[in-house]
């Protein structure tokens, strides 16, 4: 029954216009917000860092080049690693003329930040990771462990990794291409699907033709070439009234049909020049992440530029 | 015994790993696409917290693995070993190495955007338990293996883990530095070959090192320091080589070693020149020292896990259960709320309802539900998100993964790089086979023809073979297809014909004939039809073995209804079985979708059965309502509430 009383005659205590329940009333209006402001401004960053998504089928080297960059100035070997299971990203930092073995607090060359997004090469996850980020008319990337403070990025250039030494035997290239295929008809349709006038930020492609210290593996030029027939190989296929994808769905609309053909119209071979018609700049640079070659040098030089 | 252990994280990057016998990585690579990407295992186990024990392990090629997982940091603890050996300790073992490492990591383990973690010194953790656990009363033999082992490791990863140590307690600095030989050297005890070497080496070490001491004191404490820091090569044999031109202690540079503890001078030179090499005293010290922080650990954390428990037990009183109440209700429309299995429970009772009236088979359904209450347990919800919405994205995205083909399936691709290969692969160009099978009456040589038509629209040279020589009519019937479909095409340039051997005669040989006319007169495309069976009729099901051997078919399709409920999985499974123990389905094609509206469960049910791709999906009855199957398409219509 006491409680109670007290509870009471505190209740009643705070509703008498005193003197003491006036500033406390005021103390807690002013403060209240600056608290709440402090409070959730100090756990979002207050600069969104501009990314670069590393997408390739499984077993190309992403992870593997993602750990190589991060671990640049300490140790120039990359991590060991294994099959993806979800995206994960890094904060690096990038200057002119600079390799990422160099330490740039050593240097005190002024840096850029960003962000490289590793994402799963496995074919079942990549829907759901590497393509629906690609999707959105401005990607953005939620780095996987501040999701709930929406970190959000804006997505400056891909990065596709491709084993060189696989593609020269039969299996891997259409798969490759396929995957590249898909990536290059996403930014595509983004391309059409813009809003109003404004088209949406050119998109520069890498593709990282990796491991080219093994002895097996195709030079640059060859990769371009044989990708360019692969993925011309894949758009006849898939033209070739392949029966439409969207199951049984009436709506076939024309556009549909033209934006299902990757690259320029009616044109009979395909190539990455066709891209530039989209704003999406094809670049193939070879290079390695292990073992002795030409390094991942130039790579590292692309993405500066880029960012 | 134990091959290697590796801590990996979800991302793909090893943290910590210790090879003790070298495995190749794609093992550990199989194990994780397997296991947690396409949860080929039959128990839906795979995103739990669960100790190693109640995980399924996982063979690979002569290696089993033992895992555990942890969700909240998304790192997965594996130990490889020999199929052959059976080692009880191994889940207690990774049990152990979980608790410790967590415990000692968690907070380097949540920092963003960086996979650097750095845990050179989790060497001597990973040292103790094994030792801890590993009975020393076991084989000869397998004490000799780890022996080698861990010294063959030793080189590499002690002489900095020393370092360290040293900078940071110079106090105990000599014998902390080497925290796993002791332990070594007390099974070496049993061996006399290792021992007498250790022990030349030991006084090698001494004469060596007496020359640069500057006392007499100093030179035999450096006695019984030195032996331990020696660079080992190794040789065929497995035995200790020194090698005198690498010096790897580094410990002696800091002269204020010297005096730091003179008390333990005395013993050790006996010890050294009785061959014990390395004190036993000291030795356990050392352990002992570490095994208590260990022990502590996780004891500390056994605790925790009780008071939890027990916390959740006694979460009871009025008012208690009435704010939560409250808040709960509260976080469920704002969002933010940790999602428990009671918060989970009956929204995914309800998910499950939900599936099952898709016509998703009970099995399928279950499995799909437990799947996604792992992967949520524990897991906040986003801003204004409730606890439905979340269950429906995580299904959509679990249903996505699993309808997901691994592999292309672009069959004009497939069947261009078989008629006409590419001249550096040295195939010669033959025609592609395809055979289909199924359950009576699901509409084989119907989707046979309608395949046939696409085929022929992209003017390929079909043959089609009839394969059904049992039921009457069935020649027939392919033949008015044949008809039909030569009309259709005739101006579009494509050619089919019938290749039929009447009834009775076996069908397998009839396919084989097929095959080599087809060869013979340069067709592109080979489409064998196939007499319907009951997928529990072992006579007749065994008869598809020899079918396959006979035709080699490139793909073997297996057609399906959607009309068809539980019993899918059964067929679906019965016939994945039923081509041998080398071969198994393709793909699929699901007939009659049209006729189902949105009850499209059984495509789960059979992927879910069988993990083999959906390839095309019947809407009609004319020749072009094949469609191919859009994953999209398929987790729309499962998901959708009408």
């Amino acid at each position: 029954m006491s409680t109670l009383e007290t509870l009471k005659s505190l209740f009643e205590a705070s509703l008498t216009p005193s003197p003491t329940v006036i500033t406390i009333g005021l103390l807690v209006v002013l403060f209240a917000p600056v608290l709440l402001h402090f409070l959730y401004s100090a756990a979002t960053p207050y600069t969104t860092l501009p990314s670069v998504l590393l997408l390739g089928p499984s077993g190309a080297g992403k992870t593997a080049l993602l750990t190589l960059f991060e671990r640049g100035p300490s140790s120039p070997s990359p991590a060991q690693t294994h099959t993806s299971q979800v995206t994960s990203s890094v904060e690096l930092a990038v200057a002119q003329e600079t390799s990422y073995t160099t330490d740039l607090d050593a240097t005190g060359a002024t840096a850029k930040k960003f962000l490289l997004v590793d994402t799963p090469g496995h074919p079942k996850l990549r829907a759901a990771n590497a393509l629906s980020y690609l999707s959105s008319a401005e990607p953005t990337i939620k780095s996987p462990l501040a999701s709930d403070h929406g970190a959000k990025s804006k997505l400056k250039a891909l990065v596709f990794v491709v084993d060189a030494a696989a593609l020269a035997d039969g299996d891997a290239l259409p798969q490759t291409a396929e995957y590249l295929y898909e990536v290059l008809l996403t930014l595509q349709k983004r391309f059409h699907g813009r809003k109003g006038s404004r088209a949406p930020a050119s998109m520069p492609v890498l593709i990282a033709a990796n491991k080219l210290d093994l002895f097996t593996a195709l030079p640059a030029a060859l990769v371009k070439s044989n990708l360019e027939a692969e993925l011309g190989r894949i758009r006849a296929a898939r033209s070739n009234g392949l029966l439409d994808s969207g199951v049984g769905q009436d709506d076939l609309n024309a556009n549909d049909e033209v934006e299902g053909w990757l690259g320029g119209d009616g044109s009979e071979k395909f190539s990455f020049a066709q891209m530039m018609e989209f704003d999406v700049e094809v670049d193939v640079i070879g290079g390695n992440v292990v073992g002795d070659g030409p390094g991942a040098e130039k790579w590292w030089k692309w993405i500066g530029e880029r960012v | 015994m134990l091959d290697t252990f590796e801590i990996l994280t979800t991302s793909g990057v090893v943290l910590w790993s210790r090879t003790l016998a070298p495995v190749s990585p794609s093992v550990v690579n199989h194990f994780i696409s397997d296991v947690f990407i396409e949860e080929k295992s039959s128990v839906a186990g795979a995103k739990n917290g669960a100790s190693a024990a109640e995980n399924p392990s996982y063979k690979h090629d002569q290696h089993t693995l033992r895992w555990t997982f942890e969700k909240e940091l998304g790192i997965i603890f594996v130990a490889v070993y020999r199929s052959l050996l059976h080692i009880s300790w191994i889940d207690k073992l990774i049990d152990n190495i979980r608790t410790i490492f967590v415990k000692l990591y968690h907070d380097e383990l949540t920092k963003p955007n960086t996979t650097i973690v750095q845990c050179v010194s989790f060497d001597k953790y990973f040292d103790q338990q094994l030792h801890e656990l590993e009975p020393t009363g076991g084989g000869k033999s397998d004490v000799r293996a780890l022996q080698e082992d861990t010294f063959a490791d030793d080189t590499g990863d002690d002489a900095p883990t020393g370092q360290s140590q040293n900078g940071a307690s110079p106090g105990s600095s000599p014998t902390v530095s080497r925290p796993s030989t002791p332990s070594t050297s007390h099974l070496l005890v049993a061996k006399a070959g290792p021992v007498a070497k250790m022990s030349r080496r030991a006084r090698k070490g001494q004469n060596a090192k007496s020359g640069p001491a500057s006392s007499g004191d100093e030179a035999t404490r450096k006695t019984k320091a030195k032996p331990v820091k020696r660079g080992r090569k190794w040789d065929a044999d497995g035995f200790a080589d020194e090698d005198d031109g690498v010096q790897l202690d580094y410990s002696a540079a800091p002269p204020s070693d010297s005096d730091a503890e003179p008390r333990e001078r005395p013993g050790a030179v006996e010890e050294v020149d009785a061959s014990t090499w390395g004190s036993n005293a000291k030795g356990k010290f050392v352990l002992k020292d570490l095994g208590d922080e260990v022990n502590a650990i996780l004891a500390q954390e056994n605790a925790k896990k009780g008071a939890a428990t027990k916390t959740e037990e006694s979460s009871g009183g009025l008012v208690g259960t009435g704010l939560s109440a409250i808040s709960g209700l509260f976080r469920n429309v704002v969002g933010g709320k940790t999602l428990t299995k009671q918060d989970l429970d009956k929204a995914m009772k309800g998910m499950e309802e939900h599936l099952l009236k898709k016509n998703v088979a009970r099995e399928a359904a279950v499995r799909l539900c437990e799947g996604v209450e792992k992967e949520l347990l524990g897991v906040k919800t986003g801003n204004f998100e409730s606890i439905n919405t979340r269950i429906q994205k995580a299904m959509e995205a679990s249903l996505t993964k699993m309808l997901t083909p691994t592999s292309s399936l672009d069959l004009l691709r497939e069947i261009d790089s078989i008629t006409s290969p590419s001249v550096t692969s040295l195939r010669k160009p033959r025609p592609y086979v395809m055979s289909i099978v199924g359950v009576n009456g699901v509409g084989k040589s119907t989707n046979l023809s309608k395949i046939c038509f696409f085929l022929l629209q992209n003017k390929y040279k079909v043959l089609i073979a009839a394969g059904d020589t049992f039921r009457s009519g069935a020649v027939e019937q392919l033949a008015v297809h044949v008809r039909n479909l030569k009309e259709l095409t005739a101006r579009e340039g494509g050619q089919v014909e019938l290749y039929q051997k009447g009834y009775g005669k076996d069908a397998a040989a009839v396919a084989k004939d097929a095959v080599a006319y087809a060869a013979q007169e340069g067709f592109d495309v080979v489409l064998i039809d196939t007499a319907g069976r009951r997928h529990n009729d072992q006579r007749l099901m065994s008869s598809l073995e020899k079918f396959a051997k006979f035709a080699q078919p490139d793909k073997i399709l297996m057609v399906g209804e959607a009309l068809v409920g539980t019993d899918s999985v059964a067929q679906a499974r019965n016939f994945n079985a039923a081509f041998g123990s080398g071969r198994s389905l393709d793909g699929f094609i699901i007939s009659k979708c049209d006729t189902v509206g949105d009850m499209v469960g059984t495509l789960v049910s059979i992927v879910h059965a069988t993990n083999v791709p959906v390839l095309f999906v019947g809407v009609g009855q004319h020749y072009s309502d094949l469609r191919n199957f859009s994953v999209k398409w398929a987790v729309e219509k499962l998901l959708s509430s009408t």
